[in-house]
């Protein structure tokens, strides 16, 4: 570590050794906080304008540059221009205060995501529980905000927000206890290097399978999209969020998403693995774009589904498929059909 | 206890999160804030297990306890609302005057045993390598039966609590 | 890193917090808080005592790993009891929980 500066000659040294630390780059500018808020704006403006493209439209095309690329900012100035408004007997501190808590939430995770060899913030034995953890206390806030809204609205959204994602939780995590088994480690850097010869998603596609499915349902996206469906609970549990309120939990969604699309790719497509005429985290931006791009695009293309009928299959069908993949995994494992998979 | 040693800036900071979070969910007005200085409490104990070197419990804690017994408890306190629920009061003084009498002695009896026996007990943790393997091997390796034992111990409790709560329409 | 002997105030302080809500409180949702607060005071002292053992012994942190999911469990199957004790008798005071008819 670097010596305390005690001689006013010592502090540029000192504020250098600080800048250039390893802890320092990854914490502040990749994959810290510069990183995630340039690609968290840049995939609301890369949603819209592939969905305008799928509807045959065109999408932002104003804001500065080529194609509405400031089209992020020009939204937020908006939106932090507008007036919050508090419904009546609403709980105040939860429904100001819930939303900065979603997007620290939502950020938390990237800390143990390792966007290259060392490209990690910190490297945790336990990388994938602490993910696990974290995703599991999203369901209570939006429960916790949604009842602080007052309102039967967003009250009956929250509800069944939180009955789909605990529902799909479960078979997210059975299947990434498949790769688990494959690589033999919680942590993440080791799941990672473990694909250097074939990526989890040969082995475990029925668990590639589950678990993107479940991502979907997660992120409540379409078509696991009523919560928040238009026509059904006007906007689901962020009804009455109205301008700043609006752009945070907003933020968080898509803070959700680039975070699922990262985990996705280290868990089955290889992180960053891929031949060196690119560097490391530029194969693991690619690949984790092309998740998101799955991701998005089924929203302009399916229906909705009901959400009892969503729930159900979440607890029987993808359930014991994932069940089965972790049955399928162990018989690889033990037999030892997979040479050279950790283990 | 070796008063000259200075204390653990993370032990004071656990220890303060997590007692004064434990009064906050006894004492707050709303039980909603109650539930939530609750899972702040949990929280706070997951981090002393993450400190203890027990970094997989600590995120079981967080993952079981506040993401589902917390969730569980707000569900039931949005289920029972009616306007006099939420304004708890105690009983008379009395009652809480022994409360605090029967709780503050048993705590100080057993932190008084604690400080005698103090010259002991360790003062510091002997080195140690616990990966978490280790602790995946004395699981199934040591104690497969009360595992097993646990998995239909759910199943029952899953079972009972559904079929209690279930609405006969 | 403190000594074991300020793990074990802390956990005693937890269960004296404990044991007054579960004495004191008559909101039968504060009593279950008061039982996980002890359930947890425990825990905190058996993680405590396993990693101060000399050589550090995993035994104390299995015993967590089950007490954590049997809290759980015994949080569910409760909370589903004072849903039916609500619906029988419209309160949740337990003073009023006296009757066992009904």
């Amino acid at each position: 570590m670097v010596n305390l500066p005690t001689t006013p000659t010592d502090i540029i040294p000192f504020i250098i050794a600080i800048v250039t630390s390893h802890t320092f780059i990854t914490l502040v500018i990749f994959p810290g906080f510069i990183h995630l808020t340039i690609v968290v704006m840049f995939l609301t403006w890369y949603e819209r304008k592939l969905l305008a493209r799928i509807q045959l439209r065109i999408g932002p095309l104003y804001a500065g540059g080529p194609g509405g690329i400031l089209q992020p900012i020009a939204d937020g100035v908006k939106l932090i221009f507008k007036e919050i408004m508090i419904p009546y007997k609403a709980e105040k501190p939860l429904f100001l205060g819930i939303p900065l808590a979603l997007v620290f939430l939502g950020a938390l995770p990237f800390a143990v995501i390792p966007f290259g060899q060392h490209w990690v913030i910190a490297d945790l034995d336990v990388g994938l529980v602490f993910i696990f953890a974290v995703a599991s206390l999203f369901p209570s806030m939006i429960l916790i905000f949604a009842w602080a809204s007052n309102s039967k609205y967003p009250f009956l959204g929250g509800l069944r927000s939180l009955f789909q994602q605990v529902a799909y939780e479960i078979p997210m995590w059975i299947s990434a206890l498949s790769v688990v088994m494959l690589a033999g480690s919680l942590n993440l850097v080791q799941i990672v290097d473990a694909q250097h010869k074939i990526w989890f998603i040969g082995p475990a596609f029925l668990s590639f399978i589950v678990f993107f499915i479940a991502t979907m349902a997660e992120l409540e996206r379409l078509p696991f999209d009523l919560p928040s469906a238009e026509p059904e609970l006007v906007a689901g549990w962020f009804t009455e969020s109205s301008g700043a309120v609006f752009m945070v939990i907003f933020l968080a969604l898509y803070m959700k998403l680039y975070l699922m699309s990262s985990l996705i790719t280290v868990l089955f497509l290889g992180g960053w693995w891929g031949p060196t005429f690119l560097p490391q985290p530029v194969w693991f931006i690619l690949k984790t774009l092309v998740v998101a791009t799955a991701i998005i695009i089924p929203r302009g293309v399916y229906a909705r589904l009901r959400v009892d009928l969503l729930i159900k299959v979440g607890w029987t069908r993808l359930l014991i498929i994932a069940l089965v993949n972790v049955f399928i995994t162990v018989v690889l494992v033990s037999t030892g059909m997979l040479p050279g998979l950790g283990l | 206890m070796d008063l000259s040693v200075p204390p653990d800036i993370t032990f004071v900071v656990l220890t303060t999160i997590t007692l004064l979070a434990a009064i906050m969910a006894l004492q707050a007005k709303e039980l909603i804030y109650g539930a939530i200085s609750l899972g702040i409490s949990f929280i706070g104990i997951a981090g002393f297990f993450v400190s203890l070197d027990a970094p997989y419990l600590g995120m079981l804690q967080i993952a079981v306890y506040v993401g589902a017994v917390v969730v569980l408890i707000l569900f039931t306190i949005m289920l029972v609302r009616r306007e006099e629920v939420d304004k708890d009061e105690t009983g008379e003084t009395g009652e809480s005057a022994a409360g605090l009498w029967l709780a503050g002695l048993l705590a100080v009896s057993i932190a008084g045993i604690a400080a005698l026996a103090g010259p002991n007990l360790p003062t510091t943790p002997p080195e140690a390598n616990l990966p978490i393997s280790q602790l995946g091997a004395v699981l199934a390796g040591a104690y497969p039966v009360p595992l097993i034992i646990l998995a239909l111990l759910l199943s029952a409790a899953l079972l009972g609590a559904l079929v209690l709560a279930k609405v006969d329409r | 890193m403190p000594g074991l002997v300020s793990y074990i105030i802390v956990s005693a302080a937890l269960l004296g917090i404990g044991i007054y809500g579960l004495s004191v409180k008559r909101n039968a949702i504060r009593i279950l808080f008061a039982v996980e607060l002890i359930v947890n005071a425990a825990n905190l002292n058996f993680v405590a005592f396993a990693r101060y053992m000399n050589p550090p012994k995993l035994s104390g942190q299995v015993i967590v790993f089950y007490s954590i999911a049997a809290a759980a469990m015994e949080a569910a199957v409760g909370l589903a009891l004072i849903l039916v004790a609500f619906r029988l008798n419209s309160s949740i005071d337990v003073r009023k929980l006296n009757k066992l008819k009904g």
